[in-house]
């Protein structure tokens, strides 16, 4: 039985990323004595809500072996968008906040289409497509945030269900959406296909072009549902929203278990990967460092993390 | 003693032995080829040579020196590996030097017209047609193959050079440029490692045999104590029947799929039909288009222009997907490009190919597939610890084997075979014809695309040849004298049409 379970243990490729949270949370509880209570959790968990939700998304893109730099951009033009719609419009926030999430999924499909019709490299292109995003979200708001967000869809950014903040329990959710399409349906197995090897996946009659629309419009989604909880726990659309969730998720993605040359890995451990990056984060604010050394810290972590799971990976010949 | 001496060497990996004990001695001035079936240990050996595994057990001696303590001494080993490995978009004198620094023509200046000077004394002599300044994606496979071991001939310490299946992917008139290269290095002094798969070769290159099974070693011997018949039955343990005539009987059926005037990349206007019930093979040089045509019809290349028709009704082109469900099915000879998905488990890699009956209201039941994917390991006779092994850790014969099986699963109605057999053991192959034979004689219609002649005498009914991207024969098997249909492969004196 313990033999069974240690053998699991190391064949399962999440043990690592799981073994290396539970250390950095042990490491953090000893350094300081606030990190484990409630309170701090919740920031935490509220944390890796809008993050997290990036990271599912951009990690099924890395799966395919794609990439999505813009999804930080169409969740801040979408939260903008549900603004204007809300605020300026006067429609439902309900129907608004609908009809952002059909905005970001045609926004991640445009950045599909161009993919899989011009054939360009996704990395490149959605540089090009964050910049057209940002831009007119500029645009539009000139740089100033829409107020007065109705109350009305507040508590889907600000409330509480359970002791834990519903963002997190969204996230949760599209986590386990995210983990059943891609272990349990054929449209999974073939995102791993077309990420593993694309002209194998082509031979066996693979539809690749349609796997990636799915794929980069079910992403657009994600970063558009991230904008509008941003936007419903703030009370107000900033343009800012999303800026800074374009490189934490590739990172998490990878020290999870996804590379970016894709084919292998999981939602799931890059959802871990997310996790570590967010408690590190929280840990060095606990600590009083200046936010001077913060970026460089947590970089720095991000190496050293990803160092050591490439070196176990060969240590262990894992396949 | 011998220049290179394996000293009782033994390789464990994570639950395997990949090698046991090898005792074996390579000498300088001749031909040593190392025979075994796919997973006996010769690429272990190999790598054991190279210096790129350490043994777990024993030692290698070079010189009469222990190689472990003297890295250097794996330098005097070249290896030149099955697949090409060059860098396309480089000159074949960049290729030939690289890194420069090996044969100080580099300096800190990269000297172009002094490199390429010094290229053409050896591509003049290893007879390689192309120019020192062309392009490597450019030039023709079997100058590319040369290439490459000229590029570890210029190792100016090499004492051994180690061949692995140098000739898989050339046809035979190319072979025999190869050989005479191995020749010529045999004639300077140095040793030479032969891995090949085809026992015609073996006999003709070979000084001394040695074969591998399981990770042992079984025999050495001088080549000319042996026979076809004792090579196998040494390679396998058991008596493996080598049947000469492995053609489907009938095929005179009616026409199941009817090609006219199919266009595409790198040929033209090809027609032909394939019967119910028969094999029809493809004969061609490398670079004839043949493989191009089997992708086109598949719809894995674009058309330009043609007609096709499978039993009578329309056929689309430029779709796989369409093909797959309506019944074509390509085995491409590119296993590892086209076939495996590396890194997937051997269940992944095959339950890709039945998700349609695994699969229930979109949700995909593990045990179904677990059994499924069991009954084609079995069938098959794929050899894997677990289907949950990555599939890329599987040897070149069990991953054919599953990719075969995963065809098959498919059910198709027309299969076309590319170079099925490249780089497989003989007794792997025979199982390989014997299916072929079976699903023809099933109903299936079967294309055979191969630059082996015996395979296709072997197995097909009728062998169509292509030349340049262009039909140049038709032979009915009973009427193809050896001599036109090499021949029309090289483009001379069109073969009677014989259909």
């Amino acid at each position: 039985m313990l033999r069974k379970a240690m053998g699991f243990m190391v064949s399962n490729p999440l043990s690592g990323v799981v073994g290396v949270l539970a250390l950095i949370v042990v490491v953090a509880s000893l350094l300081s004595e606030n990190f484990l209570n409630s309170y701090n959790l919740v920031i935490i968990a509220r944390s890796l809500a809008f993050i997290g939700m990036i990271t599912i998304a951009q990690s099924m893109l890395m799966i395919l072996g794609e990439l999505d730099l813009s999804l930080g951009a169409i969740g801040g033009f979408c939260g903008v968008i549900g603004g204007i719609l809300m605020v300026k419009l006067g429609l439902n926030p309900w129907l608004a906040f609908a009809l952002c999430l059909v905005i970001g999924a045609l926004f991640g499909l445009l950045n599909g289409l161009l993919v899989t019709l011009l054939r360009l490299p996704s990395l490149v292109l959605t540089i090009g497509m964050a910049g057209v995003y940002g831009g007119l979200n500029l645009v539009i708001t000139k740089g100033v945030a829409i107020t007065g967000i109705p109350a009305d869809i507040g508590f889907l950014g600000s409330g509480k269900w359970a002791g834990l903040p519903v963002p997190f329990w969204i996230m949760l959710l599209f986590l386990i959406v995210a983990c059943f399409i891609t272990l349990k349906t054929p449209f999974g197995r073939y995102m791993y296909a077309v990420g593993s090897n694309l002209s194998a996946a082509r031979m066996l009659g693979i539809r690749a072009d349609r796997v990636r629309l799915g794929v980069f419009a079910f992403a657009g989604f994600l970063a558009a549902l991230a904008g509008m909880l941003m936007v419903a726990r703030l009370g107000s659309a900033q343009p800012s929203i999303g800026d800074s969730w374009v490189l934490g998720p590739i990172a998490a993605s990878v020290i999870g278990g996804v590379p970016t040359t894709g084919g292998i890995g999981t939602p799931l451990g890059a959802i871990f990967g997310a996790a570590i990056i967010g408690v590190i984060e929280n840990v060095i604010v606990l600590l009083g460092i200046s936010p001077y050394w913060q970026s460089m810290v947590s970089g720095a972590i991000v190496v050293i993390a990803i160092s050591l799971d490439s070196i176990s990976r060969r240590y262990f010949k894992r396949d | 003693m011998a220049y290179l001496h394996v000293d009782h060497v033994s390789k464990r990996f994570p639950g395997v032995k990949a090698l046991d004990d090898i005792v074996l001695e390579i000498e300088m001035g001749r031909v040593h080829t190392l025979a075994g079936e796919n997973g006996a240990g010769k690429s272990t050996l190999v790598k054991i040579l190279t210096g790129t595994e350490k043994p777990s057990r024993g030692r290698v001696m070079i010189d009469g020196q222990d190689a472990s303590s003297h890295d250097h001494l794996h330098k005097t080993i070249a290896y030149v590996p099955q697949e090409i490995n060059l860098f396309g978009n480089m000159t074949v004198a960049e290729n030939l030097f690289m890194p420069f620094s090996r044969s100080r023509r580099g300096g800190w200046l990269f000297k172009r017209r002094e490199l390429e000077r010094a290229a053409q004394t050896w591509l003049d002599r290893f007879k390689i047609a192309a120019s020192p300044g062309d392009k490597v994606r450019h030039i023709s496979i079997s100058d590319q193959q040369l290439l490459q071991i000229a590029r570890a001939c210029t190792n100016e310490s090499m004492k051994i050079l180690i061949l692995d299946e140098p000739t898989s992917s050339l046809t035979e008139t190319e072979v025999e440029r190869v050989f005479r290269v191995v020749r010529d290095v045999v004639a300077s002094g140095c040793g030479v490692v032969f891995i090949s798969h085809k026992f015609d070769e073996m006999f003709a290159i070979s000084d001394t045999i040695s074969v591998l099974r399981n990770g042992r070693k079984i025999e050495t011997r001088p080549a000319s104590q042996l026979d076809d018949r004792q090579l196998v039955s040494l390679m396998s343990g058991q008596e493996v029947k080598t049947d000469s005539r492995l053609q489907p009987e009938g095929g005179s059926g009616e026409v199941m799929l009817q090609v006219e005037g199919l266009c595409g990349k790198r040929f033209e206007d090809v027609s032909f039909a394939l019967r119910r019930g028969e094999i029809l093979g493809f004969a061609g040089l490398v670079g004839a288009g043949r493989s191009e045509v089997m992708q086109t019809l598949f719809g894995f290349l674009p058309a330009r222009s043609g007609t096709v028709q499978l039993e009578g009704a329309p056929w689309r082109l430029g779709d796989t997907h369409y093909s797959i469900r309506h019944g074509l099915f390509y085995l491409s000879e590119e296993r590892k490009y086209h076939g495996i998905f590396p890194g997937q488990s051997v269940r992944r890699n095959i339950g890709m190919a039945l998700l349609s009956t695994t699969a229930r209201h979109g949700v995909i039941d593990a045990r179904r597939e677990r059994a499924r994917v069991g009954d084609i390991v079995r069938d098959y006779d794929i050899k894997t610890p677990t289907m949950n092994k990555n599939i890329a850790f599987l040897s070149g014969g069990n991953q054919q084997k599953a990719i075969i099986g995963r065809a098959m699963a498919c059910d198709p109605r027309v299969l076309i075979f590319d170079e099925p057999t490249k780089g497989i053991d003989i007794r792997t192959k025979m199982e390989i014809y014997r299916l072929m034979k079976a699903l023809a004689e099933r109903g299936v219609g079967i294309i055979l695309v191969s630059s082996e002649m015996d395979e296709l005498r072997r197995c097909a009914n009728r062998i169509i040849t292509l030349y340049e991207g262009k039909v140049s024969g038709e032979f009915h098997i009973d009427q193809a004298s050896g001599d036109a249909l090499v021949g029309a492969i090289h483009g001379h004196g069109g073969g009677g049409h014989a259909a």
